[in-house]
């Protein structure tokens, strides 16, 4: 018996450990348009590999990493510790985490809007449904309307872990499947108000951000996000479930060069260095 | 819900567009407006159901395997015992469905197992989290008992087939009805901390309790990432404080100071109704590191000490059942311990290794068993399990083992007699395992 069993694992072993070329990449919505660029400049110089870039959420990435259905996981938020416990209880290792680039989460409303600026104590009283009304921030006299993400974005988290510092988002606010959503949804309603990546913020108005009230607000620029001085802004992550090598180590290694870092700034994004 | 908000986006354009073109008069806008109204509503409720149904997460597995054992109608703590006339069964070891409605304060959970013995109720809880520095959560119902590590390693992600004999013994079953506080922080200086205590009825869940003792169990555990060396370092100590209330006025204490050492037996009728210790002590220890260009490993290991009441026949811990409702208590010095080995190759492939040891006895060798006098019986032979095997992970909802137990009894006393003669050599006992596993 012991004689078929180990060959049966010789079998095992060597019949199930091909190599590939193709990349998988998942996760995070507001990295995709930066990763379907990247991907697209490597794949150029590197005709013999191919990269699939896809969103879905950071949660969604991060399951997916777990679930050995993705090489590589793009996070707009740091990696949970019950995440990280199910990957070592997998995998028997830790993750690895890569700063990619940083991002300013930037709060927009609709054009007609008049409002300019707003306080973060006021942004959570707003999505946490404590201020439902344009009227009690000095605007009109109109309900406002609350555009968020689903639960799987890590720009949710974010959100929801920063500027409401962990209260729940009021039950009336509206989920969008994805930062496009809601700033197209913004774009049309002009009682509305939402919030995502900086890339993301065309044809609606941002506003700027004031970390209390007695703070000069700042717009999301790249030198007040840069700076430190922009109240809300947060890194954005690469994981892979073990030390990156090969091909992979390569393709990440690329995304820190000066090249890759450039890509990132070309799309709206922040340069890690 | 965006083909619904999509639909509705077009309804309510071209509803304005129809209005626009044909000039619309007051009623027609107070129509509109209605109409928009009453799909907004709907949008709201449906939104509202939509977001209640998300909320239930459900998930499962189901475990079917081909097992040899070496005789037929062997004794096995591999996946249970083989039927007589039979060494070789097909079996649905487990067919688990688990519901978790979750609104992140509070959380409702529902598994059951389903095979081809019946349907059991595995957990069945409900968990309040504190809302303010989110470390506090409180549990009440049927779930894990909180000790050691390898009672919470889901049987959907472990390596082996089952657990060891060891936990097997001491936590049939390992879910307990009861109550229990957990503190754990997301962050922080005290986020690679974790206490679980609680109180339990100390029975299964599925028994009847026959006194009102409340059993203590609780574990201090902590977690240490050192990320850049690619290394955790995780660990805990566990304390099993009961008391088991005696139906029998039999009650077996073990005297190993005597010259030949045996089971004192004291038969007092004020044994019945009087309550016995059963306490156990507990270390584990996990290992995991990554060796770069193979995969991550582990290494596993636990320790349990103690004195377990239990029965003539059993060294599982004492309980008066239907059939035998006065059994007499056997009062045991126990320890047990095992180390494992999971190397992952790659993504996909796990090889595995394990070393189980459970002595119920350990105030007597092999040899005192089946003395004349002694009162020794079969369950106070020590075992020991060597296993190992490998596993094959298809995709990410099959994975396909192969697993082979290797199991070595205690060898008796050659004067031995009764159910203690089979024991005079190793019990032909070891069991292959062939098992595909579906999760979802």
């Amino acid at each position: 018996m012991f004689k078929n069993i180990i060959i049966f694992l010789v079998i095992l072993t060597f019949g199930f450990m091909l190599p590939g070329e193709t990349i998988t990449v998942k996760g995070s919505d507001t990295m995709v348009i930066f990763g379907q660029r990247l991907a697209e400049e490597y794949m150029k110089k590197n005709p013999n590999v191919s990269i699939q870039v896809t969103g879905g959420g950071s949660g969604t990435g991060i399951s997916a990493l777990i679930n050995g259905t993705t090489d590589l996981c793009n996070s707009s938020r740091p990696m949970k510790k019950s995440e990280r416990e199910k990957l070592k209880q997998r995998y028997a290792t830790l993750g690895v985490e890569i700063k990619v680039a940083k991002d300013g989460l930037s709060i927009f409303v609709n054009e007609s809007n008049p409002l300019e600026e707003i306080t973060l104590e006021q942004l959570k009283k707003i999505y946490t449904g404590k201020i439902t009304n344009w009227k009690e921030l000095g605007g009109k006299d109109a309900r406002i309307i609350l555009y968020s993400r689903e639960n799987n974005s890590g720009t949710y988290v974010y959100f929801k872990d920063y500027v409401l510092e962990g209260d729940d988002f009021a039950p009336f606010a509206q989920n969008m499947p994805g930062t496009a959503a809601v700033v197209n949804a913004v774009a049309k309603d002009e009682k509305g108000i939402g919030y995502g990546g900086v890339a993301y913020g065309k044809g609606v108005k941002f506003l700027k951000v004031k970390a209390d009230p007695k703070s000069p607000a700042f717009e999301p620029t790249p030198e007040n996000i840069k700076s430190g001085d922009y109240p809300i802004s947060r890194f954005l992550y690469i994981y892979t479930r073990t030390k990156p090598t090969g091909e992979i180590k390569k393709y990440i290694d690329w995304i820190l060069s000066d090249e890759g870092q450039s890509i990132i700034t070309s799309v709206g994004y922040f340069p890690i260095r | 819900m965006q083909i619904i908000s999509t639909i509705i986006t077009i309804l309510v354009i071209s509803l304005n567009v129809n209005a626009q073109d044909s000039l619309a008069t007051k009623d027609d806008i107070g129509e509109v407006q209605a109409t928009l109204e009453y799909m907004n509503e709907t949008l709201t409720d449906i939104k509202n159901f939509v977001d209640v149904i998300r909320k239930i997460k459900w998930s499962g597995y189901i475990q079917t395997q081909y097992q040899y054992a070496d005789e037929a109608g062997i004794s096995s703590f591999a996946g249970g015992s083989f039927p007589t006339n039979v060494n070789s069964r097909f079996q649905v070891r487990r067919g688990r469905i688990k519901f978790v409605y979750d609104q992140e304060i509070t959380q409702y959970v529902l598994q059951v197992d389903i095979t081809q013995n019946g349907v059991g109720i595995k957990d069945a809880y409900a968990m309040i989290r504190d809302p303010w520095i989110r470390t506090f959560s409180l549990t009440g119902g049927v779930f894990d008992r909180p000790f050691g590590f390898e009672i919470s390693h889901s049987s959907g992600m472990r390596e082996t087939p089952e657990r060891s004999r060891l936990f097997q013994t001491l936590f049939p079953g390992e879910r307990e009805l009861g109550v229990k506080l957990e503190a754990t922080s997301e962050e922080g200086v005290f986020s690679f901390i974790n206490i679980r205590a609680g109180l339990f009825n100390g029975v299964l869940p599925n028994a009847n309790e026959n006194d009102s003792n409340k059993d203590f169990i609780g574990k201090i555990g902590f977690k240490i990432p050192v990320a850049e060396h690619n290394l955790s370092i995780d660990g805990g100590l566990s304390v099993y404080l009961g008391k088991v209330t005696s139906t029998s006025k039999y009650i077996h204490t073990f005297d190993a100071q005597a010259t030949i050492p045996k089971f004192h037996i004291d038969s007092s009728i004020t044994n019945i109704g009087k309550s016995f210790n059963r306490n156990y002590f507990g270390a584990d220890f996990q290992l995991y590191y990554e060796i770069q260009q193979i995969g991550g490993m582990s290494i596993r290991s636990e320790f349990i000490t103690g004195k377990q009441p239990g029965s003539e026949t059993s060294n599982s811990f004492y309980y008066p059942t239907s059939t035998d409702k006065t059994p007499k208590l056997y009062h045991r010095n126990f320890y047990g311990w095992y180390v494992g080995y999971v190397q992952n190759i790659g993504l996909s492939n796990q090889f595995v290794i394990k070393y189980d040891v459970l002595d119920p006895n350990s105030d007597v060798v092999g040899d005192d068993i089946g003395k004349i006098g002694t009162n020794l019986t079969t369950a106070d032979i020590k075992y020991s399990t060597l296993g190992f095997g490998w596993v094959y992970h298809w995709d990410m909802n099959v994975k396909f083992m192969i697993y082979y137990d290797i199991v070595k009894n205690e060898k008796v006393n050659a004067t031995a007699t009764g159910t203690l003669v089979d024991f005079k050599n190793d019990l032909k006992d070891n069991v292959l395992t062939l098992r595909m596993q579906y999760l979802f």
